[in-house]
């Protein structure tokens, strides 16, 4: 008697595991997590981008004051990417995940143009504080090319998730997941390649 | 249809296979692999006498003896197009340098044909190697002594530079004692093999002189185990278990007692970890993050 117990109670427990591992729920929940963590990383690298910008500004104007127009372009880009917040919630939205994504690209161009502009000016190419300023301007870039490169791969993992069955059953009626917008192709070409920066 | 037009008609394909197949190879040698981790300094360009590579890795072993720090050298004769800071990311993380947990390794890597430089830090020697530290050391003390045509002396100056920066950051006993149990995740074959090993011994166990059901227990334990790996694996593991104990069960029978013998002949052996080949370098399971400094001459 007490060995049909045992074999009954072995298979329920093996039946109820399966099923709990077979839905999804928590490779879902993991790859959620995942997902928001790997957000954070690229905010993160945005803001320390931010944080540098004040001080590399300062620098340019010091040897080119009449460039006026690019130093304007750098000031107004960063507060135009700094003002938008984009919480791990609201990534859910893509009109907000774009809003954010062409603020930071807005950005990176205006950059770019700030330190072509240096090209033109040997004292300031020269000017070691530029030059250091430079080098984390350019780490930071390559830090935010891992970070998003890194968001992607989970973006894509998390979306398989929610599309394949069975899991996307479990992701629709139970955890109430959806898709999550993800960085497009044609701006991933223009920001894995860090700005050439040349010390000559 | 003559024979000229007719060996036309078929040249066309013939032309535009050889074309795609051209076009693949091609293609496939495009993407420039990530070496094999040899030792901690790889030479593939031939740059460095062999005194030099000898006394390179004693100083870098030193320094993972007392840090736990993993510091390496790569040497490429050319970058085949691909972009310095992908490429440096790829080596660092497929060879895992630094430790897991504390994410402190660097590569110092250099590339022949392109004059280019490029400091790699992991995760958790950014605070210290910073990206400007990183370019100091390559403006400072690498590139002035390439451009004097010194390549051995420029990458000694480096390493010393880098081992001196990040000396005092993590000590090797808090991190080997911290860390050294979650070095390393067992692989899905080693939760196969530990569920149907465990699974098998503790079947045998509780069914010893019980109804021999109870050695299902031990299939359940296997799964239990193995589904850490996957559900199927955790099924599959359940079901090899199941037969051993059969077997086991079947053959203690005939023999009536002294079921500890025969078991153990089935699986066993044969997981070693994912690294260590015969006492060479491996890297710790460390992560990069993109950190880090790259420079030319």
């Amino acid at each position: 008697m007490g060995s049909r117990i045992s074999v009954f109670a072995t298979v329920a427990i093996t039946v109820l595991l399966v099923g709990l591992s077979g839905c999804g729920y928590n490779d879902l929940q993991g790859l959620d997590e995942d997902t928001k963590a790997a957000w954070s990383e690229v905010v993160n690298q945005y803001q320390r981008r931010a944080d540098l910008i004040p001080n590399l500004v300062a620098t340019v104007k010091g040897y080119a004051a009449h460039e006026k127009e690019t130093l304007e372009g750098v000031v107004q880009a960063r507060a135009q990417a700094t003002g938008i917040q984009v919480t791990p919630e609201t990534l859910k939205d893509p009109a907000a995940f774009e809003q954010f994504q062409k603020a930071q690209a807005g950005l990176t161009s205006a950059l770019g143009r700030l330190i072509a502009i240096a090209e033109n000016y040997p004292n300031l190419k020269a000017d070691q504080n530029f030059r250091d300023l430079q080098s984390q301007l350019e780490g930071t870039e390559n830090r935010i090319a891992v970070a998003r490169k890194r968001y992607i791969e989970k973006v894509a993992e998390y979306n398989k998730g929610v599309r394949y069955f069975p899991s996307n059953l479990t992701a629709k009626f139970l955890l109430h997941l959806e898709e999550k917008p993800n960085f497009t192709v044609a701006d991933e070409k223009a920001v894995a390649k860090p700005p050439e920066v040349k010390f000559n | 249809m003559d024979a000229i037009s007719m060996s036309r008609v078929w040249r066309e394909p013939a032309r535009l296979i050889v074309i795609l197949g051209v076009l693949l190879i091609a293609a496939s040698a495009w993407a420039l692999d990530v070496p094999p981790l040899t030792g901690r300094v790889v030479d593939l360009a031939h740059v460095l006498p062999a005194d030099v590579v000898a006394s390179l890795t004693n100083d870098l072993e030193a320094h993972e003896t007392k840090t736990s720090n993993q510091v390496a050298v790569l040497i490429l004769p050319s970058l085949e197009g691909e972009p310095l800071e992908s490429f440096s990311h790829r080596v660092g993380t497929t060879w895992k340098l630094g430790q897991k947990g504390t994410e402190n390794g660097v590569l110092l890597l250099i590339a022949l044909r392109e004059r280019k430089i490029r400091i790699e830090v992991g995760y958790g020697l950014e605070g210290t190697l910073t990206d400007l530290r990183s370019s100091h050391i390559i403006r400072q003390e690498i590139v002035p002594r390439f451009r004097s045509g010194d390549l051995p002396g420029g990458i000694a100056a480096g390493v010393q530079a880098i081992l001196g920066t990040i000396e005092g950051t993590y000590k090797a006993e808090e991190v080997l004692s911290g860390h050294a149990p979650s070095r390393q995740e067992p692989t899905a074959f080693q939760y196969v093999i530990i569920g149907v090993v465990v699974g098998t011994l503790a079947g045998v166990v509780l069914s010893h002189g019980l109804p021999r059901s109870r050695a299902l227990l031990g299939s359940l334990l296997a799964f239990l185990v193995a589904q850490f790996a996957s559900v199927g694996l955790g099924l599959a593991a359940a079901g090899v278990t199941a037969f051993l104990l059969w077997l086991i069960l079947q053959a203690n029978r005939g023999k009536g007692g002294g079921w500890g013998e025969g078991f153990m002949t089935g699986p066993g052996g044969g997981f070693g970890g994912p690294f260590g080949g015969g006492g060479g370098f491996s890297g710790g399971g460390g992560d990069f993050g993109g950190g880090g400094a790259s420079g030319d001459w």
